[in-house]
């Protein structure tokens, strides 16, 4: 295997359960040292992905590739490289914090110490407690704990933080950048688009089983739009004419004049331009997020979203 | 002030709601009590009937039953003990003693604190449920269900044509049991923070009052009026027919239920009075093996199942005389038992033998069974995404399983052994005792092929081992009273064993089911490697 070559490449991949198709030619490439988000709402086959990848559950057809290998075949010695956290965390109730890091790091290729005790600290975890007494949150946490501490190349993260509250949602985010700069990949399932935007390198975006996006968050953003706000003492020429402008409103307001439009990114200078000569009061700028792009791929049928590119530029960072 | 909707004064507590709730959740196990109950009584009652057909008979196992204090510690001091009815008290009272108060216990359990514990009844709580409505509707739901296993006993005593007073009075005496304990574990589930504890706590105090009951009886010391046990024995239905002692359990029941109402009115939802302390903060080498957390999966349960053994055949074995001395005054008690014709006490021994391998396969088919529950609480989802290969996990907790079942067998046997021959001072039993013991390990080990076959291939089919177990239990138990004919018998793996020490074990036969056994487990391997995880 090259240094270049994916951690992770599934194409085409489906998944038929009974009648219902959980997976309908989806693609999914994961490089080396990147986090890559993986974006759809409940039910599009995030969970079903992550487990073909894994080798627990084999494709009905497609292909599948893990660090090179057939992981419905080599699941175990492929495993040696990686840590999963599961959507739905499931430890024995029995046993303490502590004790199921540990079981957990013996089935891992292998377990820092340092920072194993570190992570417990930062995420303030009482290893002492029984699973049963644990919150959401602090199961999430002992899986959490449990994959980074582990010596992987790959974390496979399934909705990691959906019962951490914000301050530990902010330390997940630090130790994930950690795990990043020392060169292992991340895999970030998740459907909050905050979180995926905070970290990943490249995005992709499924709906019903299917890619209907990816690419790097600059090339995301490309279709997506920066809002303007801006109040100024004159009335500014020619913005509903101009190149890359939608949206326009404009109203008198004491004497000010308050105008609201969108911009291609690529336009934004030309517009702030015409709004600079009739004489800024205020001005808000909201640069381009992904919730647009996130919310109109989730709205529309499949067939009529947008394809960034295909996934050819790796590692772009924000 | 805020205007208050009409509709919210309605049903100011939600009690009705909470009532419909509790009963979707319970319907199912009610339901299996209920008829589980039912027919065991009614089953008892007509095979009683049967077999003590005339007085003599009767007046023979009220002998045998006096003729010492160990069946009077283990069944209690029946009253009436020389008429029908009080031999069916008798035959019935160590069940009774067990399953009536585990209703109760059960029933109350699963709908207070377990649903508290899930977070589901907070979900309820946060809609316009009073904080007691749960509580109130699950002791509710518990009462109906043991008032109507009350109903159904009631026609199985009449069916067997004992007068229907007394057979009201018997059957309201075991119902206020159960009513007695659905109340503790209602204060339990107040008390502890988690449902395993209030079965825990039930069954505590549960032995205790057994101890009681069983040290009063033997002594003839009141001390059998501060168990719950006592009471319903002293009822005597079938003897002076004491109504008024029915007023006891009701009594403690009600005050049981009322404190349990208040605490839940006034406690914090997912507070508890009595909380865990720390546990350990790493893990044990052993415990991050495979096979060290298969133990400690499985210990509990295994440790549970050989109680049961070791109890029951400590119990046997003590009494190996008096039973042995009761069969040569009653040869139907041999007949019932299944050992006619045999020296008495290797009928006594293979009788038990027979009773220990069916709770030994039924600890296999359980033990595998959490298998299921590992994979649906998606443990196995976790255990197969590291360096563990499904077969070592699956061979993990095969071969725990398997050592669990070898003590079980060993431990009661050993303990069957040793306590036939302090009762009838002869240790030469205990070699015959061991090996017809292991003689059965092939049957049980079917079962365990079909557990993991089940398993192994879907574990939406694991109903089947149950089903299977459900036979081999129902044929082991009835098949030899009831002269079933010989084809439905061979349906059981344990009919091939032989029924050692009485018969000769054939060799041929163990061998097949061995057979059996490996190729249905290797099917379990080969269909676990093959499907998709988690299967639900």
């Amino acid at each position: 295997m090259t240094e270049t070559a994916p951690v992770v490449r599934a194409e085409g991949l489906t998944k038929v359960f009974g009648n219902v198709r959980a997976l309908d030619g989806l693609d999914l490439t994961v490089l080396r040292g990147e986090v890559h988000g993986f974006l759809g709402p409940n039910g599009a086959g995030k969970s079903t992905t992550i487990r073909v990848v894994l080798g627990l559950m084999k494709a009905t057809s497609g292909h599948v590739e893990l660090f090179g290998g057939d992981p419905w075949r080599e699941a175990s010695r492929l495993h040696r490289k990686l840590a999963y956290v599961p959507g739905d965390v499931a430890l024995w109730s029995g046993l303490t914090g502590g004790q199921c890091l540990d079981v957990l790091g013996a089935g891992h290729g292998g377990v820092d110490q340092r920072r194993r005790s570190e992570l417990v600290e930062r995420f303030e975890l009482d290893p002492t407690k029984r699973v049963r007494d644990y919150s959401k949150g602090n199961r999430q946490k002992v899986a959490l704990i449990a994959a980074l501490a582990a010596d992987a190349e790959l974390l496979v993260l399934d909705e990691p933080t959906s019962g951490l509250d914000p301050l530990m949602e902010q330390a997940f985010q630090q130790c994930v950048r950690e795990r990043r700069h020392a060169g292992v990949a991340v895999l970030l399932s998740s459907h909050i688009m905050g979180e995926v935007e905070a970290l990943a390198d490249r995005v992709s975006i499924i709906r019903r089983g299917r890619t209907v996006s990816t690419g790097t968050l600059a090339d995301l953003r490309r279709h997506t739009r920066t809002a303007v706000h801006a109040v100024t003492e004159r009335n500014p020429d020619g913005l509903s004419e101009a190149e890359g402008v939608a949206d326009h409103h404009r109203e008198r307001l004491d004497g000010h004049v308050d105008s609201r439009l969108t911009v291609d990114p690529e336009h934004l200078d030309a517009v702030i331009g015409r709004l600079h000569v009739a004489g800024i009061h205020t001005l808000t700028v909201t640069p381009p997020s992904l919730d647009a792009l996130f919310l109109r791929n989730y709205g529309e049928r499949p067939d009529g979203a947008a394809t960034a590119d295909g996934g050819s530029v790796a590692g772009v960072s924000r | 002030m805020i205007p208050r909707p009409p509709v919210a004064s309605e049903r100011p507590n939600g009690l009705a709601v909470m009532l419909r709730t509790t009963w979707r959740i319970q319907r199912r196990s009610a339901l299996v009590w209920v008829l589980v109950l039912g027919a065991t009584m009614i089953g008892t009652a007509a095979s009683v009937a049967a077999l003590y057909d005339t007085p003599a008979k009767i007046r023979t196992y009220a002998d045998a039953v006096r003729s010492g204090t160990a069946l009077v510690a283990i069944n209690g001091r029946v009253e009436g003990i020389d008429s029908l009815g009080g031999v069916i008290q008798d035959e019935f009272g160590f069940m009774a003693a067990f399953l009536l108060p585990l209703v109760g216990i059960g029933l109350v359990a699963r709908a207070t604190r377990r649903e508290e514990e899930s977070g589901r009844l907070e979900l309820l709580l946060g809609g316009r449920i009073a904080r007691q409505a749960p509580t109130a509707a699950a002791l509710l739901v518990a009462t109906a269900t043991i008032l109507a296993t009350g109903a159904l006993f009631t026609v199985g005593l009449s069916l067997a044509g004992l007068p229907l007073a007394r057979a009201v009075l018997y059957a309201l005496s075991l119902c206020a049991l159960a009513i007695v304990f659905a109340g503790l574990a209602a204060l339990l589930a107040q008390l502890t923070l988690h449902a395993r504890t209030v079965y825990a706590g039930g069954l505590i105090v549960l032995a205790a009052s057994y101890v009681l009951r069983g040290v009063g009886d033997a002594r003839r010391s009141w001390v059998v009026w501060l168990s719950p046990l006592g009471w319903e024995e002293k009822t005597a239905p079938f003897g002076a027919q004491r109504w008024w002692v029915l007023a006891l359990p009701l009594v403690v029941a009600l005050a049981l239920s009322g404190v349990a109402l208040s605490v839940a009115f006034g406690r914090d939802l997912g507070s508890a009075l009595v909380r865990g302390g720390p546990g350990p903060r790493r893990a044990t080498a052993r415990l991050r093996s495979p096979i060290g957390l298969a133990l400690w999966i499985h210990r509990p349960a295994a440790l549970g199942w050989l109680a049961g053994g070791v109890m029951l055949a400590g119990m046997m074995g003590a009494l190996s005389q008096q039973l042995v001395d009761a069969m040569a005054g009653n040869p139907a008690i041999a007949t019932a038992m299944g050992i006619a014709d045999a020296r008495p006490i290797d009928g006594m021994v293979a009788a038990t033998q027979l009773y220990l391998a069916v709770i030994s396969a039924g600890y296999v088919v359980q033990a595998i069974g959490t298998l299921r529950a590992e994979e649906a609480g998606g443990r196995v989802e976790t255990r197969l995404s590291t360096t563990l290969s499904r077969s070592r996990w699956l061979a993990s907790h095969a071969l725990v399983v398997l050592g669990g079942l070898l003590t079980i067998v060993l431990g009661s046997s050993l303990a069957l052994g040793l306590a036939t021959a302090l009762s009838a001072g002869d240790l030469h039993e205990l070699g015959p005792t061991l090996t017809s013991g292991l003689a059965y390990l092939p049957a049980e080990l079917v079962l365990a092929g079909l557990a993991l076959g089940t398993y192994g291939l879907r574990p939406r089919l694991f109903g089947i081992a149950w089903a299977g177990y459900a036979v081999m239990t129902f044929i082991a138990f009835l098949g030899p009273g009831l002269r079933f004919h010989q084809w439905l018998l061979d349906l059981s793996p344990t009919t091939h064993v032989g029924n050692p020490p009485v018969g000769a074990v054939p060799t041929g036969a163990l061998a097949i089911l061995m057979a059996l056994a490996v190729t249905l487990a290797a099917i379990g391997f080969a269909g676990f490697r093959r499907r998709g995880i988690p299967q639900l």
